[in-house]
C-alpha cells in the first residue's frame, strides 16, 4: 500500500499549502489597481479609492449574502429587484411615521427595513424548499413581483424622502466618516466580518457548505438541509437590506432603475471571488474582492481615455473573463 | 447437427486494475444456439469479465477469439459490429424520447436530412413484436413499466445481426412474470442461433435457462459444468466454497441480549413490508438478501431517511424518526452503502467530513472549535488507522478502504447505541475488510448493538450472531448457529427450495 | 405638411374645444412601462388625461396599456387593435421595431398617433406630437455658451439610442466654435445611480469643470449629491432637462447651480391624446406633427411649469 499514515499532529502550514484559488481574486485585484495606476496617477488617489470602495459598499454587501445562497447551491436572482423594493417601503414609512425625533425614526426604519429584507429572503427561501421548486425560477418570479410593486408604490416616478432634516440626519449613513474611513466601508467591512465567521467558524456555515457539496450526505448526517437552505435566502434578505440602509441616505431615493441588474453584478462579485457556482465552496472576502474588481473597472473605465464610451461595456466584459482565465490557469497548478 | 464451431472463446483472459488482478486466467467457449450462464458472488469478477468479452474493457492478458480467429475490440461499439452486444443491468434509455427514437438511437435512419420517423416505428414496432410483446413504438419511454424498458433495451440490442447476446442481471429488477416473459425471448434469441451469455444471482433462473454453467470466484474460474448435472443448491455451493475462516475475529454471541432496537409490522411503501424483528444488546445482526431485496431501504425507513410505517421501540420506549438528526440523537446511526453519494462529502476535507454529523459537539460559544476538531481528526487517524498522504486531502481522494474508515470515525462521533452498516466492505481490499470486521465485533463487544447489511454472504457468517433473509420486501426466514451457512442463506434469499421444486415437477 | 410649434398651451385650447356631443369612440394607448423617471411621468399624465377626457366626452372609451419592452408593446398593439379601437396614441419604445406592428394596426383603418418617437416610415402616421431633441441639446448649449462664455464642461449622456444621439448632436451643433470645451463624455444611462458614479469619477479626473450638462433631470440629482460629496465649488452649473418637479422646484428657488432647466414634457402623451380626441369630436383638422418646443424654464417662468402633484 503506498498510503501512509498521516503525521498526528498538523504540519506548519507553508506557502505552498496556499490555496491559490483563495489568492487569485486579490492577485487580479492588484494586478487591476496597478493598470489603473498607470493609465491615470489620480486613480490611486485616496479620495478616488474610497469612493470606489464606498460605492462598491451595495454590491459588496449583497454579494456576501449571496455567497451563503450559491454556496448552499442556490441562486438569488431578485435581490435587485428587492433592494428596490426595500428602499421604497423604508422611505414610504419615513415619510409617513409620525414619530418624532429624526434619529428615533431613522432607528425605526432601519429595523423596518432589515424585517423587509429578511422576509422578502424567507419567502424566497420557503418557496425553494417547501414548494420544491427550482431557485432560478422562485426568484426570476421574485425578481418581477419586487420590481413590480416598487414601481407601483412610485406611480412609476421616484419616491424621495420628503423631509430634509431627515435626509440630512442619515445622510451621514453613506458620506459621514469615522476615523478617515468612510461608512460605507465599515459597513462593508463588518458585513464581510460577519459573513466570514458565519460562514468559516460557525456549524451553520458548515452545513451551508455541506448542503451545497452534497444534499443527500448533508442529510444523511442529520442536517436539517431545508432549513439551512431557507435560512441562506434569509442571510440574503438581510444583507439586501443593509445595502439599502447605506442606498438611501445617498441620492434620498428609490426610482425605477434603483438596483437594476444588481443580481448578476452580485452573482459575478461571487464568481470572480473564488466561490463555485455549482455550491460547496464559499469565500467571503473572495466575494468583497469580486464587487471590488467590478467597480474599479467601471471607475477605470470613465478615468482613462482608453476607449470610445460606446466600447465599455465591451471591455469591461473582457476584463472579467480575463480575470476568471487567470484564475483557472492559478487554480490549476494546485 | 454437426459439431458446431465456438461462436466466441476467451483463453486464459486477465484484467488488473491499479495493479490488482481482479479476473485471472479464465477460459470460456460460447457455441451457438446455446445459452452459458456465468454464476458467482459479488466481485467474483462477473462483470468485468462480460465488459471484457463486450469491448467495453480492454483485457490485461490473454485473449479472445470470435470463430476461431483472435480479435482485440477497440471498444463497444467495435464489437457490436461484429455481433456481440451487451444488455446492461441498469437502464440505459432517454426517458423522454419514444421507444423507436430509443431504440434508433444514434443510428436514426434519415431521409435526405431528416429522420424517417414512419420508417423507424414501423421497424421499433417489428423490433418489440419479435420479442413477443406489443408496444406503441411512438409512446415515451417515461410511460413503461421497468419490464417494457428492458424489452426495450433488448429490441434496441438486438436490432440487426446478433451472434452473442450478454445479458448483465437482467432480472434484477423484473417481477417473476416478467422473468419468466424474458426468459421465453431468451429462448428465441437461443431458438435463431445465437448464443446468449447470462448472468445472473437467481440460481433457479439460471437452472431453467442454461445450457451451460460457469462459476467464477475470487476472480477465476472454478468451474464449467452441463447446467442439466447441476441443481441450484449444488451452484450456490460452488459459488461460496472457499476457506475464509481467518479473516473474521473470534466472538462469543451475547447470552442474553436484552432488545435494544425492536420493530414490528414495519413498513416502507414501495420497498417493505411486515418487517419485524429485534435487535439485542451488545448483538450483531446480519440482514441478508439478494439486491433489491428491500434491506437498505428497510434501514433507511428505520433511520427516517425515508417514509416509513410502523411500530419502532428503542429500549423499550416507542419512537419515530423523521429525519437522520432526529434518530442520531436518539443513538440511532444509519452508514449508507454509498459511500461517495450519501456518506461522505468528496470534495471537502477530513475534518470537515469527520466532524460534519457531530458538529454541535464541537462548537464553543456558536463558533466551530477547530483545536477540538484537529484533536478529534488525531485520534480518529490513531483508533481507526486512516492512512492519507496528508491531513489536507480532500475525502475523495482517499482509498475505498480510509473511505469506509473515516464515515465510521464520523459517525461513531455521535456515540450510537444503535450502529447500522450497510455493505460494510464494498470494494474493500481484504486487508481493510478484516479490520473492519474487528472493529465491528469490539463495537459489540463494548455494548453497542450492530446491524449489518451485506451481499457477501461468507462476511455476515464470519461475523453476525444472527442473519435474517429478506427477499421482495419480506423478512423470510431467521438463521442462527449452525443453520447459518450460506448454503442456506442462498436457498432462503433465492427462493430456491421451492422453485427447485417446481422445476423438478415440470421436468418430470 | 403643416408644421405647429406648440406649447402646453395645446391643453387650454383643446379643452376648451371639448362639446357635448355623444359618440361612441374608443382610443388605445400604448406607452413603455414606467422604467425611469420620465416614462413615469408619462404614465402618470396618461392615466390622468384619460380621466379628463373621459369625464368631458361620455361615449369616449380610453384604454392605456404599458409595456416593459418593445416586443411586448408589439404583442400589446396586437391584443387591444382586437378589442376594436377608432385609434390609436403610441409612443414606441423604439422606432426601427415598432414600424411595422404600428403599419399592421393603421392598415386596420386606425387612426395613429405617434408620440415623442417618430416611426421609420413617416406616412404611417397621422399625428406626430414630440419634444424637439436636437433643440434641448441646442437650447442647452446656448444657454451655456451665453452664460459661461468660456469653460470646461462635462457631459452625461443616456443611453445610447436615437433620442441621445440627437440631443448629443444639438448640443454639439450650438457649442461649435465657442470658449466651451467639452472635456468628457459618458454614458448615466438615464439613472441616478450610474449618474452618480460617473460624476464621482468625474471629478477624480478633471481638477477643474465649469458644468455640467446631463441632458435629464433623474441624472441630475446624481450628479448634484456627487458635487455635494466632493466639496468641490469649481463647478457652476448643472444644466439638466426634461422638467423633473424637483428641479424646476430648485430653478424657481433660484438655486444657483441649477439655473435653468430645457423642457421636455412626458406631459406630452397628454397634448397627443387630447389632439386626438379632438378629431373625433370636434371639427378641427389635427393631422401633421406637432413639435413641442424645448422651452427653456428659468426663474421667471419656472412656476408655469410645476405640477407637485406629478410623480415626475
Amino acid at each position: 500500500m503506498s498510503e501512509t499514515p498521516v503525521a498526528s499532529r498538523p504540519a506548519r502550514r507553508s506557502w505552498r499549502d496556499l490555496d491559490l484559488r483563495a489568492v487569485a481574486p486579490f492577485v487580479a485585484l492588484a494586478a487591476l489597481i496597478l493598470f489603473g495606476a498607470s493609465l491615470n496617477p489620480n486613480f490611486v488617489s485616496v479620495d478616488n479609492l474610497l469612493n470606489v470602495l464606498s460605492r462598491s459598499a451595495f454590491i459588496a454587501i449583497i454579494a456576501v449574502g449571496a455567497t451563503f445562497v450559491i454556496s448552499a447551491g442556490g441562486l438569488d436572482l431578485s435581490v435587485g429587484s428587492m433592494s428596490a423594493f426595500v428602499a421604497g417601503t423604508m422611505i414610504l414609512f419615513i415619510n409617513a411615521a409620525p414619530v418624532g425625533g429624526d434619529v428615533a425614526l431613522i432607528a425605526l426604519a432601519m429595523t423596518m427595513a432589515l424585517v423587509t429584507g429578511a422576509l422578502c429572503g424567507l419567502a424566497n427561501g420557503l418557496f425553494v424548499t417547501l414548494g420544491r421548486l427550482e431557485p432560478f425560477i422562485v426568484t426570476l418570479g421574485t425578481m418581477g413581483i419586487f420590481r413590480a410593486l416598487t414601481v407601483w408604490l412610485a406611480e412609476g416616478g421616484s419616491i424621495a424622502v420628503r423631509s430634509q432634516e431627515v435626509r440630512a440626519a442619515y445622510r451621514p449613513v453613506y458620506f459621514g466618516e469615522l476615523w478617515g474611513v468612510p461608512a460605507p466601508v465599515i459597513v462593508i467591512l463588518v458585513v464581510a466580518l460577519l459573513g466570514a465567521v458565519i460562514l468559516n467558524r460557525t456549524a451553520f456555515g458548515r452545513h451551508v457548505i455541506a448542503v451545497g457539496s452534497n444534499e443527500e450526505v448533508a442529510r444523511y448526517s442529520g442536517i436539517p438541509v431545508g432549513r439551512v437552505r431557507t435560512l441562506t435566502y434569509v442571510i440574503q434578505g438581510v444583507c439586501v437590506a443593509i445595502a439599502v440602509l447605506v442606498y438611501v441616505p445617498r441620492l434620498g431615493s428609490a426610482t425605477a432603475t434603483t438596483g437594476l441588474m444588481w443580481e448578476l453584478q452580485a452573482i459575478t462579485a461571487v464568481v470572480i471571488g473564488g466561490t463555485a457556482l455549482r455550491g460547496g465552496v464559499g469565500r467571503i472576502w473572495g466575494t468583497v474582492c469580486g464587487a471590488l474588481i467590478l467597480e474599479l473597472i467601471g471607475n477605470i473605465m470613465v478615468l482613462s481615455d482608453l476607449v470610445s464610451e460606446y466600447l465599455i461595456g465591451a471591455v469591461q466584459g473582457a476584463i472579467i473573463i480575463v480575470a476568471m482565465l487567470v484564475q483557472r490557469a492559478l487554480s490549476r497548478g494546485r | 447437427m454437426s459439431a458446431p464451431a465456438p461462436v466466441l472463446e476467451a483463453r486464459g483472459l486477465s484484467k488488473s486494475f491499479g495493479g490488482i488482478e481482479v479476473l485471472r486466467g479464465i477460459d470460456l467457449t460460447l457455441m451457438p444456439g446455446e445459452v452459458h450462464a456465468v454464476i458467482g458472488e459479488n466481485g467474483a469478477g462477473k462483470s468485468t469479465l462480460m465488459k471484457l468479452l463486450s469491448g467495453h474493457l480492454a483485457p490485461s492478458g490473454g485473449e479472445i477469439r470470435l470463430d476461431g480467429a483472435r480479435v482485440a475490440f477497440a471498444g463497444p461499439v467495435a464489437a457490436e459490429a461484429l455481433g456481440i452486444v451487451l444488455v446492461h443491468q441498469e437502464i440505459l434509455l432517454a426517458p423522454d424520447l419514444t421507444v423507436a427514437q430509443n431504440i434508433y438511437l444514434g443510428r436514426e435512419i434519415r431521409r435526405g436530412p431528416f429522420v424517417d420517423d414512419p420508417t423507424m416505428n414501423a421497424g421499433a414496432a417489428e423490433a418489440v413484436a419479435a420479442l413477443g410483446a406489443a408496444l406503441d413504438p411512438r409512446i415515451a419511454v417515461r410511460r413503461l413499466s421497468i419490464a417494457q424498458r428492458q424489452l426495450v433495451q433488448i429490441a434496441r440490442a438486438l436490432l440487426g445481426t446478433r451472434r452473442v447476446v450478454i445479458f448483465d442481471e437482467p432480472t434484477a429488477s423484473l417481477t417473476p412474470r416478467e422473468t419468466e416473459a424474458l426468459l421465453g425471448v431468451i429462448r428465441e434469441i437461443r431458438a435463431g442461433g445465437a448464443a446468449v451469455l447470462y448472468i445472473s444471482h437467481r440460481l433457479p433462473e439460471v437452472k431453467a435457462i442454461a445450457d451451460q454453467v460457469t462459476v467464477l470466484r475470487d476472480g477465476a474460474l472454478v468451474t464449467t459444468r452441463a447446467a442439466a448435472g447441476l441443481d441450484p443448491h449444488a451452484m450456490a455451493e460452488l459459488m461460496v466454497g472457499r476457506d475464509v475462516s481467518k479473516l473474521y475475529p473470534d466472538r462469543a454471541p451475547p447470552e442474553t441480549a436484552a432488545p435494544v432496537l425492536e420493530v414490528e409490522d414495519f413498513d416502507v411503501p414501495g420497498f417493505v413490508s411486515g418487517a419485524r424483528f429485534r435487535l439485542g444488546r451488545g448483538e450483531i445482526l446480519g440482514f441478508a438478501g439478494l439486491v433489491g431485496a428491500g434491506r437498505t431501504e428497510l434501514m433507511e425507513g428505520i433511520a427516517g431517511l425515508r417514509p416509513g410505517r410502523g411500530r419502532l421501540r428503542l429500549r423499550g420506549a416507542p419512537v419515530r424518526f423523521h429525519d437522520a438528526r432526529e434518530s442520531q440523537r436518539a443513538g440511532v446511526v444509519y452508514l449508507s452503502e454509498d459511500r461517495k453519494g450519501k456518506g461522505l462529502l468528496l470534495g471537502q476535507d477530513l475534518t470537515v467530513n469527520l466532524t460534519l454529523a457531530a458538529l454541535a459537539r464541537f462548537t464553543r460559544a456558536g463558533l466551530v472549535d477547530r483545536g477540538r476538531e484537529a484533536a478529534a481528526l488525531d485520534r480518529a487517524i490513531a483508533d481507526f488507522d486512516i492512512r492519507a498522504r496528508s491531513r489536507a486531502l480532500d475525502a475523495g481522494q482517499l482509498s475505498g478502504g480510509n473511505q469506509q474508515k473515516l464515515l465510521l470515525a464520523k459517525m461513531m462521533l455521535l456515540e450510537p447505541e444503535v450502529v447500522i452498516i450497510d455493505e460494510p466492505t464494498r470494494g474493500i481490499d481484504i486487508g481493510t475488510k478484516e479490520q473492519i470486521y474487528r472493529w465491528i465485533a469490539a463495537l459489540a463487544a463494548s455494548g453497542k448493538s450492530v446491524i449489518v447489511v451485506s451481499s457477501e454472504m461468507p462476511e455476515l457468517i464470519g461475523i453476525c450472531d444472527r442473519v435474517l433473509v429478506m427477499r421482495g420486501g419480506r423478512i423470510v426466514g431467521e438463521l442462527a448457529g449452525a443453520r447459518m451457512t450460506e448454503t442456506e442463506i442462498a436457498v432462503l434469499a433465492t427462493g430456491a427450495s421451492e422453485k427447485e421444486a417446481a422445476m423438478m415437477a415440470e421436468s418430470a | 405638411m403643416k408644421k405647429l410649434l406648440l406649447g402646453l398651451a395645446t391643453a387650454a385650447l383643446v379643452a376648451g374645444m371639448a362639446s357635448a356631443q355623444d359618440k361612441d369612440v374608443t382610443i388605445a394607448v400604448s406607452i413603455p412601462a414606467a422604467d425611469h423617471g420620465w416614462t413615469g411621468g408619462v404614465v402618470y399624465h396618461a392615466e390622468r388625461a384619460k380621466e379628463l377626457l373621459e369625464a368631458a366626452h361620455p361615449g369616449l372609451k380610453i384604454i392605456v396599456k404599458t409595456s416593459p419592452d418593445g416586443a411586448s408593446q408589439a404583442n400589446a398593439l396586437e391584443d387591444l387593435v382586437t378589442q376594436g379601437v377608432d385609434a390609436l396614441v403610441t409612443l414606441p419604445h423604439n422606432s426601427d421595431e415598432l414600424t411595422d406592428p404600428i403599419r399592421s394596426v393603421k392598415d386596420q383603418g386606425i387612426f395613429v398617433t405617434v408620440v415623442d418617437r417618430a416611426l421609420s416610415d413617416p406616412t404611417i402616421q397621422d399625428l406626430y406630437v414630440a419634444g424637439n431633441n436636437p433643440e434641448l441639446g441646442r437650447v442647452a448649449g446656448e444657454y451655456l455658451k451665453e452664460n459661461l462664455g468660456s469653460g470646461d464642461v462635462v457631459v452625461i449622456r443616456g443611453l445610447p439610442i436615437v433620442i441621445d444621439e440627437e440631443r448629443q448632436q444639438g448640443f454639439d451643433a450650438a457649442i461649435a466654435g465657442s470658449g466651451i470645451n467639452v472635456l468628457d463624455k459618458q454614458f448615466g444611462n438615464w439613472s441616478r445611480d450610474d449618474a452618480f458614479k460617473v460624476m464621482q469619477d468625474y471629478l477624480t479626473k478633471f481638477p477643474k469643470i465649469d458644468a455640467v450638462w446631463c441632458q435629464d433631470d433623474d441624472m441630475a440629482v446624481g450628479v448634484l449629491e456627487a458635487i455635494q460629496q466632493s466639496g468641490r465649488t469649481d463647478i457652476k452649473m448643472v444644466i439638466g432637462g426634461a422638467g423633473m418637479k424637483e428641479m424646476i422646484k430648485k430653478v424657481a428657488d433660484g438655486d444657483p447651480m441649477i439655473p435653468v432647466d430645457v423642457l421636455y414634457p412626458p406631459a406630452m402623451v397628454a397634448t397627443a391624446m387630447e389632439l386626438t380626441v379632438a378629431n373625433f369630436y370636434d371639427q378641427v383638422p389635427v393631422r401633421g406633427n406637432y413639435i413641442l418646443d424645448a422651452t427653456l424654464i428659468t426663474k421667471d417662468n419656472a412656476e408655469e411649469f410645476y405640477f407637485p402633484d406629478s410623480p415626475f
